[in-house]
């Protein structure tokens, strides 16, 4: 982006207001640049077109992965003394399937950590058009538009019900 | 509870972490002296030996291994709680899932250390895990023990991570409106949240899956602690039927729990507007159809013991009921089947006193349902000259008195410096409930 745009935060008290403000922005030609809520919502995901988690891939990675690692890991201790134990052959699927399970759900859950931290984008830095209150109540819209065209968005905002409003400059 | 706001919600929980009161500082260093029974006590019994314990021929699996399954089974309904009841989308859930979630972690943590007081020679603990040794020696995967190692251990990782993970929104809550050092501390923790719609969308996705995830963990687990005695010929123990029941028996008794230190945690905290009597009334509920359940078990074996025509099956269920550990069975069905009956009357399960005095009883009907199976099978198995009897030494008794010391002990510093009850789900709770 080579052109300087001015951001503007909206802080709306409900998720329908801020809906509302959103799809008006966008149908008056400015940017919505970011929305913060204090709860998740499927509809602002939707308006803003944010494209499906992929967690998904990296849960099912880390499934797979565990599953032959449970097995490979039981099956390589049995036959470092091919022993028979308990009249059960050396390599035996039932019971090394109950580690080959925990090991897939094992390792799962820390393909779906991986996942969190690299597609949540944490740990990261705190932006600086954050503001607190909306970890707490207000669904925060940050709208950006051309400097000659701010004052025009800030008032859109106010009339849409935003209760304050912080700005920042960014190029 | 609609007519809860969300700063309301924020306030409640953040009131929750003001500076504690001398006298919470009273009842935390008395927790931490019945802490220190417990691990003075397992020092001791390191250094002169597991006979300091009441355990001998035939019965080697005492009250350590009583109150293994017994954490375990505590554990397992905080995991009903958060993730099976989520995926169920159960909107009384979320005022209680953090802290049952919390009682689920430092539940199984406790039970984590029952093995290893049981073990004896601690140092030798690691002969468990499958590493390169000098021995050339590697765990027997075909045991149900190893199998237990392997679940409790996956179990416990797992449950801290989706507890952490639930977290992350209420620290920065907390960040938010924190000055000092404590802002320092919840800003660390928060990673750099900011409930951005992208950062939502991908973390709904990663709790569910974390969730789908715990679900059959947690029904496995359980099964597995089960197979440590039904994979074994002892009568009593050899039957099919031990991993539902464990499964059922082990949600009943946290269900217990969980209504054990809600109904404490709403009075001393003044959640009564999140933690309704509404929420208590749905755990009550609960209890009532795994009670059922546990009451189905125990008769299923009764009719299997004599339906099988096996003269030892037959003695062994006979003895159970009318034996030496006769009082104790009867505990046991009394406090697990029949109490529980009275949240049938809504004036019951919805008074508090009633809700925690029954929750109490399923607390020892549960303990005593572990007391016999465990020591009533191998007491009296195949053979008469090897039947014995066993009785827990006060050693094995302070030692149990300093796990529940150390339990309350940590969820107290919980539910003291974390949110106790998640912002974020009861937010959205009250959300769903007023578009609804």
């Amino acid at each position: 982006m080579s052109a300087e745009t001015t951001s503007i935060m909206g802080l709306f008290e409900s998720e329908e207001e801020a809906l509302a403000a959103i799809n008006e922005i966008k149908e008056l030609g400015w940017e919505v640049q970011e929305v913060h809520s204090p709860i998740p919502s499927e509809k602002i995901s939707a308006v803003l077109k944010r494209k499906k988690s992929k967690i998904g891939w990296f849960t099912l990675t880390g499934g797979i992965t565990g599953f032959i690692t449970g097995f490979s890991v039981a099956i390589f201790a049995a036959t470092r003394w091919n022993l028979i134990v308990g009249g059960k052959p050396i390599i035996s699927w039932f019971p090394f399937f109950v580690i080959a399970f925990e090991l897939t759900i094992l390792f799962a859950v820390f393909g779906n950590v991986v996942g969190l931290l690299t597609q949540v984008g944490l740990p990261t830095k705190q932006d600086d058009t954050y503001d607190p209150v909306c970890s707490g109540s207000f669904y925060g819209v940050l709208a950006g538009a051309k400097p000659e065209e701010s004052e025009k968005l800030k008032d859109f905002l106010q009339n849409k019900g935003a209760l304050a409003s912080s700005f920042s400059q960014t190029t | 509870m609609s007519q809860l706001t969300f700063e309301e919600i924020n306030t409640t929980v953040l009131k929750t972490l003001d500076k504690p009161t001398p006298g919470y500082w009273r009842i935390v260093a008395l927790l931490f002296t019945g802490v220190l029974v417990l691990f003075g006590c397992w020092g001791y019994q390191i250094v002169n030996g597991l006979g300091v314990a009441g355990m001998n021929t035939p019965v080697h699996w005492g009250t350590y291994l009583i109150n293994f399954v017994f954490w375990v089974g505590i554990a397992h309904s905080g995991t009903l709680i958060s993730a099976i009841l989520f995926l169920f989308r159960a909107g009384w859930r979320n005022p209680i899932a953090r802290a049952a979630e919390t009682m689920t972690v430092f539940a199984v943590m406790i039970a984590g250390i029952y093995p290893m007081i049981h073990l004896g020679r601690l140092w030798v603990v690691f002969y468990m895990l499958p590493l390169p040794n000098q021995r050339f020696l590697w765990p027997n995967f075909q045991s149900p023990l190893i199998f237990d190692i392997v679940a409790i251990s996956t179990y416990f990782t797992v449950s801290s991570l989706f507890w952490f993970t639930g977290l992350i929104p209420d620290f920065a809550i907390v960040r938010d409106r924190s000055e000092g050092m404590r802002k320092k501390i919840f800003g660390f923790l928060a990673m750099g949240w900011t409930g951005k719609s992208g950062q939502w969308l991908n973390y709904s996705r990663g709790y569910l899956l974390f969730a789908a995830l715990a679900a059959p963990l947690v029904i496995s687990v359980h099964s597995v602690v089960s197979w440590d005695f039904a994979l074994g010929v002892t009568p009593g123990w050899h039957t099919t039927i031990f991993a539902p029941y464990f499964v059922a028996g082990a949600i009943h008794s946290g269900l217990a729990m969980v209504i054990t230190l809600m109904i404490p945690l709403r009075k001393l905290f003044g959640y009564e507007k999140i933690i309704t009597i509404e929420v208590l009334e749905s755990v009550a509920k609960t209890i009532i159809f795994t009670g059922l359940i546990v009451g189905f078990a125990y008769g299923t074996e009764l009719f299997i013991a004599w339906y099988s025509g096996s003269s030892i099956e037959q003695e062994s269920f006979w003895w159970r009921a009318f034996g030496t550990y006769a009082p104790q069975y009867w505990i046991m069905v009394v406090c697990n089947t029949v109490i529980p009956l009275a949240f049938l009357f809504k004036k019951v399960r919805t008074h508090i006193v009633a809700l925690f005095v029954i929750s109490i009883f399923v607390n020892i009907g549960m303990w005593m349902e572990r007391f016999v199976i465990i020591i009533g099978s191998v007491a009296h198995d195949y053979l008469p000259n090897a039947w014995g009897f066993f009785a827990p030494t006060l050693f094995e008794f302070a030692i149990m008195f300093g796990a529940f010391c150390l339990f309350f002990f940590l969820f107290l510093l919980f539910a003291k410096h974390l949110p106790s009850v998640s912002m974020t789900e009861m937010k959205e709770h009250v959300h769903h409930r007023s578009h609804s």
